[in-house]
């Protein structure tokens, strides 16, 4: 069948939740999908990155205390960061990250030129009631 | 990006299913008679005009007095008053909730923020 922008056959189920759905399970089955699934469970996975993870954590929370008046602990969760951006699993994990949100943006192309809005940008949470 | 035509039918078919949607075809109607009103069009387009003027004096290291930012809140005042652009922002912001909705759909199924991977940075 082809079809065109704005038109839709009275035949087709005109439900957005369940063509949402099933576009969900179109995606699911991509490779970038699984690559990032796979990438994204290594990174949880990695014993390195667990060991990082906690010292952030130790640090933001003496930041979110008040308690780094030199400024060490910023200093030193500048430089975890890095280091955790520098591990092999990470960088796969961005690499597999940016191959997917390459896909899924085109995909929502398409689905912004259909619908006439923009869909992801506008459906977004916004955080706050304000609608903004 | 070249999609599979699985993928582009799939997202086709739900982009239509969006635009057939009453919440969502009140919406364009109110987008599209701000488009097409003379006079609202003229507002938004000199509101964003006098913005990115101000803006780049600002970045050329101006600083700003209220004489020179007093045109572009007259302005907005305009933009906020005109009733179609209102309808049309009030229209906005009640599809926002309803497209997060759908959007939930397709992160459901995959498990992570379709929103968040699928918006351009």
């Amino acid at each position: 069948m082809v079809s065109h922008p704005g038109t839709l056959s009275p035949t087709i189920n005109i439900d957005p939740f369940q063509a949402a759905q099933l576009l969900g399970h179109r995606l699911n089955e991509t490779p970038e999908f699984k690559a990032f699934l796979a990438a994204s469970q290594a990174v949880h996975n990695d014993v390195t990155l667990q060991k990082l993870s906690a010292e952030m954590r130790a640090h933001q929370t003496a930041l979110q205390w008040g308690r780094d008046p030199d400024g060490q602990h910023a200093a030193e969760l500048t430089r975890l960061e890095l280091v955790i951006e520098d591990l092999p699993a990470m960088q796969e994990y961005r690499e597999r990250e940016k191959e997917v949100s390459t896909l899924f943006q085109a995909v929502d192309k398409v689905i912004s030129e259909e619908a006439g809005v923009d869909f992801a940008v506008n459906a977004q949470h916004t955080g706050c009631s304000c609608g903004g | 990006m070249e999609l599979t035509p699985e993928i582009q039918d799939a997202a086709r078919h739900l982009g239509q299913c969006m635009r057939q949607d009453d919440y969502i075809r009140k919406y364009l109607d109110a987008l599209e008679e701000t488009h097409i009103d003379p006079e609202a069009s003229a507002l938004e387009k000199n509101m964003y005009d006098e913005y990115e003027r101000l803006i780049a004096r600002e970045q050329a290291g101006e600083i700003l007095s209220n004489a020179d930012t007093r045109d572009f809140y007259e302005l907005r005042q305009q933009v906020q008053d005109n009733p179609l652009i209102t309808r049309r922002n009030h229209m906005h912001r009640q599809i926002r909730p309803y497209l997060n909705q759908i959007a939930e759909e397709i992160s459901f199924v995959l498990g992570v923020d379709y929103t968040i991977l699928a918006k351009p940075h």
